[in-house]
């Protein structure tokens, strides 16, 4: 026990006090899932709590005890699916819930590791899922487990017997849809976002009964849609994103203006919104899609009990290079003149760091969190960049019959400063410790492409590394000045989710299988471990029978070995995985660690 | 286990029921032995490869059975979901296989035959595709216009969609050219649908004057509409990259005995007239890949 208890107890004494409906037995509730991040004993939540700072207060595993750190038991996802293992474990009463590729489930006993049940989705035989076959995580929910499937269902399940409780079919997987992020429960609603194919598909945001499985409403992310509510099991028009299609597109394109939501959301309590990122405009040529292209490459803040979006903040209007808006906004208070700020930010695609205020969404600041980028010279007092015309890859139509048109370089490359891979902040040091990669692409018009035997002009690009001896660079930022107080140089692309904790550490993987953990004021390496695979999953850490553990999934895939050309050199050899390591301090410490 | 199962399972919907060991591309010698070739269509892709009243057919569909007949063998046809270029679907049905059962095909339908796409390079200087070999081109591919007579008696150049409008598949190169060329002149009399069947729908409800697409594919179409009203218009398509391409097969580049021998069937078909029939029974204009003229 350590001395976090005693607040987790009062917390379930007024918890109990507050509701004496709520049964004491082991389901989650929402103040379980709301207070995730205050309480050590579980994890709840995708992103440690619904803000998705992923930190936590344990400290006992910290600068002074970490390198005693030892794995307790490791879960082989088994099987030949072994790739691109980028799930967060959740963690409830003594069980562990985790996601793997290809849509599975499994219960594991968090103490031995052993195997309580497993679900594999049946997924049909004419799928064909735009971007690998990860799953980012599950969501827990009274007796449910919750969780997207690659043929974009919303499946839940029992949380002892792994049995089906209800399926919902989300969308079409035929029409390109999937889902792959983990979906959040607010106040009692599941709510996901979706993915799709670069073309045809509009982004969406929904929201479900969680313990039902009925729609609530349905939000559109692309200007000129309806969007639905359900009253009384009718479902109803709850207004026109935006207000009215067309005003910043060309032509009918908004019909089909990609947008797709494909990372979910955070929410924050403060505010009651929920905060979601939309990824680029379709197609991908910029030139034929003149205008902002609304709400492509935002973020929207949204009502979670209406389904109406509440104001948008875009990163990269008119976007032309795949900056996906999508990555994760995490609400942070901090003081400024004897008062409180209450910001969010996120580390976007397009290599810049923005501070917003989260109840309007008016820009604080904003800077490169990369150590350079090209395509604009800057932000300007509204958090608009200043674009490079130069820089923005060219018309295929504009190049000569039969040749390779004028190569345009542009940094980041279309895979981001930053991709997926969540970021945290730490209430000790104020800091964001980001995971981002340093790279650049060239994009080239390509005479000789053929799409389902049609020839065209195509767009060519190749991703390539800036920099020798790294690519990846984990960086601690400071949102209020925009600082680099410290950096790792990771040789390959850091793909994996960051952790940070009450210990003073910061905890991440990298493609060479190490999980990693540093200080979090010097940015020193404090504990590695190798793990036999990549890792791109997220680690969590928690307390079970007084002793704080972290477990994290390692299982090289994702997006960076599906491209080819010089990055891919740097990766090709890394083994693929699809193993859960769990570690933590022999119980000796536990007690030193307590005074 | 599992792959033999989902791959079964696969087999199942084409109405054709066989037991291979695996899905991996095979040899000439593993096919026979097997009984049986595998042929990659793309799905739902009038008039070379769909389904009909359950019943699989096509340009493709019956120049895969002309194969398989010549090899003795029975035909098992693949469907393809395509991915967003040819290369995507050489990795998902050729060399790597399908991302989720990893089911391969021994033989991919409508491959681009292109020396300049089968040599292209890298940004590293190696080969694109190298373990693809693409051969055996049977016909030759183009765009063309089907329009509404009434409001739009010919279609001089690609000027009169600046005043006339037009539809076009989604995610198609029509679709993209319409949006794009001519500094974007065009785009505000474009809309896009579903499918080509879609756009023709259109056309006939009077919604849109013309339709854009592959000539195969709108020839094939015109003969559902009224020929009175709704032509094939023969304009040039300037800025769109290449106006004709030739279009063959392809296998994985260890199999080369297998293409020598399909090579062959292929070249009889052309040769005999046999392809050309093929075309005409679909209503599809056919043109001679010059391949064939050379030799």
């Amino acid at each position: 026990m350590n001395n976090n208890m005693p607040i987790k107890k009062l917390a379930l004494s007024m918890l109990i006090c507050a509701s004496v409906l709520t049964p004491v037995h082991a389901v989650v509730t929402d103040k379980d899932i709301q207070n995730d991040q205050a309480t050590t004993d579980d994890v709840v939540t995708y992103g440690m709590g619904l803000k998705a700072q992923r930190y936590s207060p344990l400290t006992a595993i910290n600068r002074d005890t970490v390198e005693e750190v030892r794995p307790v038991w490791a879960f082989s996802l088994g099987g030949e699916k072994q790739r691109g293992q980028e799930s967060q474990p959740m963690v409830k009463d003594g069980v562990m819930y985790v996601t793997g590729s290809y849509s599975r489930v499994w219960a594991i006993d968090a103490r031995t590791g052993e195997e309580l049940w497993q679900y594999e989705a049946r997924l049909p035989d004419g799928i064909m899922p735009c971007c690998d076959v990860i799953n980012r995580g599950v969501a827990l929910y009274d007796n449910l487990v919750i969780f997207g499937t690659l043929d974009a269902k919303l499946v839940a399940l029992d949380k002892d017997t792994g049995k089906t409780v209800w399926k919902k079919k989300v969308e079409d997987y035929r029409a390109g849809y999937a889902i792959t992020a983990a979906p959040i429960v607010v106040n009692g609603k599941v709510i996901t976002g979706i993915s799709g194919g670069e073309f045809g598909i509009v982004g969406k945001v929904y929201a479900y009964d969680a313990k039902s499985g009925k729609q609530l409403w349905v939000r559109p992310t692309v200007e000129g849609h309806m969007g639905y509510i359900w009253k009384d099991g009718k479902k109803t028009e709850n207004g026109i994103s935006g207000g009215a299609p067309g005003k910043t597109w060309p032509a009918d394109l908004w019909k089909t203006g990609g947008a797709a939501t494909w990372l979910g959301g955070t929410y924050d309590s403060d505010t009651g919104l929920l905060f979601f990122g939309t990824g680029n405009p379709a197609p991908w040529n910029s030139h034929l899609r003149p205008g902002d292209n609304y709400f492509s490459s935002s973020r929207l803040a949204i009502d979670p009990d209406t389904g109406k979006i509440v104001w948008h903040f875009q990163t990269t209007p008119h976007d032309g290079w795949d900056f996906d808006g999508v990555n994760e906004l995490i609400s942070f208070d901090y003081q400024e003149n004897g008062k409180t700020v209450k910001a969010a930010a996120t580390a976007d695609r397009n290599g810049f760091f923005y501070v917003l205020n989260r109840e309007n969404g008016d820009f604080i600041r904003g800077f490169p969190f990369v150590d350079k980028l090209n395509w604009a010279e800057g932000l300007d007092e509204n958090g608009r960049p200043i674009y490079v015309d130069s820089n923005r890859p060219g018309s295929p139509a504009s190049s000569n019959d039969g040749k390779k048109g004028e190569q345009v370089v542009a940094r980041p490359a279309f895979l981001g400063g930053k991709n997926w891979m969540p970021m945290a902040y730490s209430q000790d040091t104020g800091l964001f410790y980001v995971p981002s990669n340093e790279w650049e692409m060239d994009i080239w018009n390509e005479p000789t492409a053929y799409k389902k035997g049609a020839a065209y002009l195509g767009a060519g690009f190749t991703i390539k590394s800036v920099n020798e001896d790294f690519i990846g660079v984990l960086k601690a930022i400071n949102p209020r000045t925009g600082e680099t107080v410290w950096r790792y140089n990771n040789f390959s692309p850091l793909w994996g989710g960051v952790l940070t904790t009450g210990g003073g550490l910061v905890w991440t993987g990298n493609p060479e299988g190490y999980l990693m953990a540093f200080d979090d004021k010097t940015g020193e390496m404090v504990y590695k471990f190798q793990t036999g695979s990549g890792i791109v999953g997220s680690p969590v850490t928690w307390e079970m029978d007084g002793e704080q553990y972290i477990s994290v999934l390692s299982g090289w895939g994702g997006a960076v070995p599906l491209w080819g050309g010089e990055v891919a050199k740097r990766v090709k050899h890394f083994n693929q995985g699809g193993t859960v390591w769990t570690f933590k301090l022999p119980k000796r410490y536990q007690q030193m660690a307590k005074h | 286990m599992q792959i033999v199962k989902l791959y079964r399972r696969f087999m199942g919907v084409m109405c054709l029921f066989l037991v291979v060991s695996n899905g991996v591309a095979r040899s000439l010698d593993d096919i026979k032995d097997s009984g049986a070739i595998r042929i990659a269509v793309y799905n739902d892709y009038a008039p070379f490869s769909f389904v009909d009243n359950g019943v699989p057919r096509g340009i493709d569909v019956d120049i895969a059975n002309a194969i398989a007949k010549s090899l003795n063998v029975k035909l098992a046809l693949i469907w393809m979901t395509p991915g967003e270029t040819a290369e995507d679907d050489f990795r998902n049905y050729l060399w790597k296989g399908h991302i989720i059962h990893r089911i391969k095909a021994d033989v991919m339908m409508r491959a681009p035959y292109d020396p300049s796409f089968s040599q292209k390079r890298d940004d590293v200087g190696l080969l694109v595709n190298e373990l693809v070999h693409m051969f055996a081109p049977y016909h030759r591919e183009s765009w063309q216009i089907l329009h509404n007579t009434e409001t739009l008696p010919e279609v001089e150049t690609m000027g009169m969609f600046q005043y006339h409008t037009i539809g076009a598949e989604i995610d198609s190169i029509p679709h993209f050219y319409l949006i794009s060329a001519f500094g974007g002149r065009l785009r505000n009399n474009t809309s896009h649908y579903a499918s080509n069947g879609k756009a023709i729908e259109a056309l006939e409800a009077g919604k849109v004057e013309a339709v854009m697409g592959l000539r195969s594919q709108m020839s094939y179409l015109s003969q559902f509409v009224d020929g009175n009203k709704f032509q094939l218009a023969s304009n040039a398509f300037p800025l769109i990259g290449k106006q004709k391409w030739d279009i063959g097969l392809a296998i994985h580049t260890n199999f080369r005995a297998l293409g020598y021998e399909i090579g062959d069937v292929i070249t009889r078909l052309v040769e005999e007239g046999e392809m050309a029939k093929i075309f005409d029974n679909y209503n599809t204009t056919y043109e001679k890949p010059p391949y064939y003229s050379a030799q």
